[in-house]
């Protein structure tokens, strides 16, 4: 339904329908979440300078009302406001002419007040009456004429897409080389958005040193800690609390929980990577590689699930008769299950590369498709299905839900899949999660940094040895 | 640097003879000991040439012999390019573009381009042209300012109902056509333009050609193309480019022959290899 | 009388039946063709088994009180508990990690459109790959030891908060690799098209590659909510807590203090508990995969459409 809102004098464009109920939702949608980063920071300027605040404040969240107004007001150009620059709307009065910063000002107060004020002071923000509320006042916008919400009708405003054109921009004359300049608003944008974008890259460096610093070193606390010693590391089992480490334990499991991993995601993944590659036909294509991709998009706490839900009560206690209810198989299969989609993707598009060049020329030959398959594009794909396979490997050590639900952890040096066993990351996890939350108390809970250590460095090696080998070994062609 | 009246007028080549009724045309570009390297090859060697304002300058010549590459010099569009480096001096009204002062983002804005593919945005129609206004800073209705510019590239009447549609709708020459109008759309004082025919049809191809000789009476066009004939059609003057071979590294590098009116260049040229191009001896 | 075998295969020499009987058999091929299709077999078994198991496990819950479960909060009572509080702990951090996604894609602008071939680029895409590889819980570790101690103040210690922040670095790494590949893939033409019209480099980059890209970077920052809503290790490094035995948590309450979220009640339900929570383990397990399914469902059409639009 467009209707028209009688705009007078030349100042403004008479706009048929205001901008779109799309662009309205986005920018409606976007302004709460920054109202809550604007809150939190209020909260943190607060803290800085009066102290812990244990509450959320009423004070904090009218401060920051107050204050993204007025911000919304006044340090936006051309009578926007800051949701506008995004949407492109503009605030006119129904005078038809652009809205002074006290008009916006007002108008920003009208909305935050009957989208944030009502639903916290009168219904104690409670979510569900909150979204009625906004529903309801997007009801309303969707049928006033000129799509005006409550709020432009409290400020007399209406929001429209265009003020009137400004103008061409006057160009400067020529008369030497220091007039071929920009506005220097447009520079000065240039420069800071390049400057931010670069700090943005920083973070990721930030990261890497943080973890990399914080792990080695409370690791380095363990090792240098008075009740340590290098003994403890060769015990008989991995028992924190009583002060035995016995590292192997834990490297055995995580052994055996990936082995049996591979043995389950190797053959499948690559099957589905040749079926994808080389055997399926289009309209098949559409339908597997969807599966794959929800297959990935299982979370691992699911598997975990299914690992002592399915396989173990169905599949396993078949085939072996004493297994325990947690198993160090069940784990393995359930990780198995977890790294199917890393191999057969990896693998595919390994193999998808090999050109089609290699293929015809084995087919002249005489080649039928499974010695093209095998012998062609098996081997010119294999440093991408190596890789595929080493990735797998380094996800199947880091993976910890899994292990956490299905494999038992129990401490004690075991080489039988079919009992209980412990990772390094299960035992990461059980520390992580037996204890309460203050680090440096007791050299048990900082072994949870020492196998952290050890995982990182683990799973770092991994990974260059995959890049080595994609990198040495691709050919190219 | 302020240049007094008596040096910004035009300094005519002596190979050139003057216009007929004798009305001297400011230079728009003065280009002296031009030459452009890519790393450590060099491509384009010692260019001299000068364009006039509202004529329509053609460069011809073999593919590889760095036309283009002499034409993106005039809008700076080379320093897109990591490896690229200029050297010499290009005069634009008597400033020298490459003068560190000089905003190259600013050179663009009064030196348009269109390019040899028509490279609409996946945007409407209407927001296609007004782009480069936007961008310019130009805020609020632009309703005007896009008609204009589409009734000079002869679009208007085929869009003015769907202006909201997307761009990537139209055919190839529509598209050109935008992207001329497009271009125009800022005001600008050159249209500088890359081969814009070679991927259109011979009947789009005729009516960007009409437009041109429309449009000449505003902008200084420069154009690039591998068609002699076009280049006969259309322009005032022809500069005829040649690729040489260095015998010390082996690399082709590009030359200016000759820079002549356009009668002149194709009927009576003054350097054989120019002849040898012309009369489809070679090329 | 007529000739009526053939006479070729004699006169050559060579026996063409038998080599064509044998070409007809194909026995490596065929068994071959049969081990792939054996395994995209079980991958379509795993997947559904997984699904199917789900439901099964749930059925109990999900067909007589779906909704009452879904806003619950926690109780010892089994048929009165339900996941609101999960629930809302996963969206909480989801929203904190949708926060977090201007970074990285201004980090994979930055690599893509202003880096220069120097060593402060190559390390960043250098420590982008490694931490792309880290294992979750190890991301954990860090939350622990950063953000956990340096937010204390305000929210007490391990909050949403933190964990949110720690699960929007983990997926950093995934919205840069995958922001990065689509900017690398808009083509030349339009950023030549833009630069030509007088556009400086932010504004080519704001108004011309960014929204061309944005099919590539829907896909990467969904991938990246779907991550985020199914990580526990981190969070149970952190603090989370599995299960509220306390009734119902408000909103703001949750900001600070214990939280919970979605895998966390799994884990627990799954590991921690009597046999007689199992369908609970279940039933959440549902509400989670429906979640991601339903966040991929929302990428998928969103890219078609920015796609169309495009002309793609």
């Amino acid at each position: 339904m467009t209707a028209t809102v009688p705009l007078r004098a030349e100042g403004v464009a008479p706009q048929a329908t205001g901008p779109t109920l799309g662009a309205r939702a986005v920018g409606g949608l976007l302004e709460p979440l920054i109202f809550i980063v604007i809150a939190m920071l209020v909260a943190l300027a607060e803290y800085v300078v009066a102290g812990p605040i244990r509450d959320f404040p009423v004070s904090n969240f009218w401060l920051a009302f107050v204050l993204l107004a007025l911000a919304d007001a006044w340090t936006w150009p051309q009578s926007q406001t800051m949701m506008g620059t995004l949407t492109g709307q503009y605030i006119a009065t129904t005078n038809g002419e652009a809205a002074t910063p006290l008009v916006i000002a007002v108008r920003q107060l009208a909305r935050f007040g009957v989208l944030y004020g009502v639903p916290v002071l009168a219904l104690e923000f409670d979510l569900v009456w909150a979204v009625a509320i906004w529903l309801i006042c997007g009801a309303i916008v969707w049928r006033t004429p000129g799509r005006r919400a409550p709020w432009d009708l409290v400020a007399d405003t209406v929001p429209v897409t265009g003020i009137g054109a400004v103008g061409q921009v006057e160009l400067p004359v020529l008369r030497s080389a220091a007039d071929l300049q920009l506005d220097p608003r447009r520079t000065s944008q240039d420069a800071m958005a390049g400057r931010l974008m670069f700090l943005a890259g920083l973070v990721s460096v930030v990261i890497s040193a943080l973890i990399v610093w914080n792990i080695f070193r409370e690791a380095w606390a363990f090792v240098a800690a008075d009740e340590f010693s290098w003994g403890l590391l060769k015990g008989r089992g991995w028992f924190p609390r009583r002060g035995e480490f016995d590292v192997g334990t834990l490297l055995v499991g995580t052994l055996w929980v990936t082995g049996i991993a591979m043995l389950v995601a190797v053959p499948v993944g690559l099957g589905v990577a040749f079926y994808l590659s080389e055997y399926a036909p289009p309209r098949l294509r559409r339908f597997v590689k969807p599966l794959i991709e929800t297959l990935a998009s299982i979370p691992s706490v699911v598997i975990g699930f299914f690992a002592i839900s399915f396989i173990t009560p169905t599949v396993l206690s078949r085939l072996f008769d004493d297994i325990a209810f947690q198993s160090v198989l069940a784990a393995g299969v359930g990780v198995g299950v977890l790294t199917v989609p890393i191999i057969a993707s990896i693998s595919e598009d390994a193999m998808r590369a090999v050109p089609m060049e290699l293929r015809e020329a084995s087919y002249g030959l005489g080649g039928r498709k499974v010695t093209t398959a095998l012998r062609v594009v098996f081997p010119a794909a294999l440093s991408g299905i190596s890789a595929a396979i080493i990735v797998a490997i380094s996800r199947a050590v880091g993976e910890t839900m899994v292990v956490f639900i299905a494999a038992g952890l129990t401490g004690i040096f075991n080489t039988n899949p079919l009992d209980p066993g412990q990772t390094i990351t299960g035992a990461m996890a059980s520390l992580g999660a037996g204890t309460d939350e203050v680090a440096g108390s007791g050299i048990a809970f900082q072994s949870l940094y020492f196998l952290g250590a050890v995982l990182f460095t683990l799973t770092m090696l991994l990974n260059i040895v995959s890049d080595v080998i994609v990198r040495r070994f691709r050919q190219v062609y | 640097m302020h240049m007094t009246e008596s040096e910004i007028r035009p300094i005519t080549a002596a190979a050139s003879t003057p216009v007929d009724d004798l009305e001297v045309l400011d230079e728009v570009f003065t280009v002296r000991d031009l030459n452009v390297y890519y790393a450590d090859h060099r491509a384009v060697a010692d260019v001299d040439l000068d364009v006039r304002e509202r004529q329509i300058t053609a460069f011809i010549g073999p593919s590889g012999c760095g036309k283009s590459t002499v034409l993106r010099c005039f809008n700076r569009m080379n320093d897109l390019i990591d490896i690229a480096r200029v050297e010499g001096s290009v005069l634009y009204k008597g400033i020298d573009l490459y003068d560190p002062q000089v905003d190259p983002v600013a050179v663009r804005r009064r030196i348009g381009m269109v390019f040899q593919k028509p490279n609409p945005f996946p945007k409407s129609i209407y927001d296609n042209v007004a782009y480069g206004p936007r961008v310019g800073g130009m805020k609020g209705n632009l309703d005007d300012v896009v008609e204009q510019s589409l009734r000079s590239a002869g679009l208007w009447e085929e869009v003015k109902d769907r202006l909201g549609d997307s761009a990537l709708g139209m055919s190839g020459g529509q598209q050109q056509r935008l992207c001329i109008a497009r271009a125009i759309a800022v005001n600008p004082d050159v249209l500088l333009m890359d081969e814009p025919c070679s991927a259109l049809d011979p009947i789009a191809t005729g009516r960007i050609e009409e437009l041109m000789k429309e449009i000449q009476s505003e902008y200084t066009i420069v154009i690039v193309t591998h068609n002699m004939q076009q280049a006969a059609r259309v322009s005032d003057r022809t500069a005829f480019f040649t690729a040489e071979l260095d015998e010390g590294t082996g690399q082709r590098r590009g030359k200016l022959v000759e820079l002549d009116d356009t009668g002149t260049i194709f009927s009576n040229p003054a350097d054989e290899r120019t002849e040898a191009y012309v009369t489809g001896r070679f090329g | 009388m007529a000739l009526t075998e053939p006479t070729t295969s004699s006169r050559r020499g060579i026996d063409f039946e038998a080599l064509k009987a044998r070409r007809g058999a194909d026995i490596p091929g065929q068994i071959f063709y049969g081990v792939i299709l054996a395994g995209v077999a079980v991958a379509f078994f795993m997947v559904g088994a997984v699904v199917w198991d789900v439901i099964d496990k749930s059925w109990v819950i999900v067909s007589d009180r779906f909704w009452n479960f879904l806003t619950s909060a926690s109780s010892s009572d089994p048929a009165k508990a339900g996941v609101v509080q999960g629930i809302r702990g996963s969206l909480l951090i989801a929203g904190i990690v949708f926060l977090s996604f201007p970074i990285g894609i201004s980090a994979a602008i930055y690599l893509e459109e202003y880096a220069e071939d120097n060593w402060a680029s190559r390390l960043i895409q250098v420590t982008v790959r490694n931490l792309a590889g880290v294992p979750s819980i190890v991301y954990g570790l860090l939350g622990l030891a950063v953000f956990v101690q340096s937010l204390r103040g305000i929210t007490g210690g391990s909050s949403v908060l933190a964990g949110g922040i720690t699960i929007a670095v983990l997926v950093l790494p995934i919205v840069v690799i995958t922001s990065a590949e689509a900017v690398r893939a808009v083509p030349a033409s339009l950023r030549e098209g833009a630069y030509g019209l007088g556009a400086t480099k932010w504004e080519v980059i704001r108004t011309q590659i960014v929204p061309a890209a944005m099919p590539g970077i829907l896909t990467g920052t969904v991938l990246a909510i779907g991550r985020a809503l199914g990580e526990a290790a981190p969070l149970l490094v952190i603090g989370a807590v599995g299960w509220y035995t306390t009734g119902n948590n408000d909103f703001l309450d949750q900001l600070q203090g214990a939280f919970t979220a979605l895998p966390m009640n799994i884990t627990y339900f799954a590991r921690d508990v009597a046999e007689i929570w199992s369908p609970h383990a279940a039933a959440s397990s549902l509400v989670l995969l429906l979640l991601v399914f339903f966040v991929n469902l929302v990428a998928i059409v969103a890219r078609a459409r920015i796609s169309k639009k495009l002309g793609r």
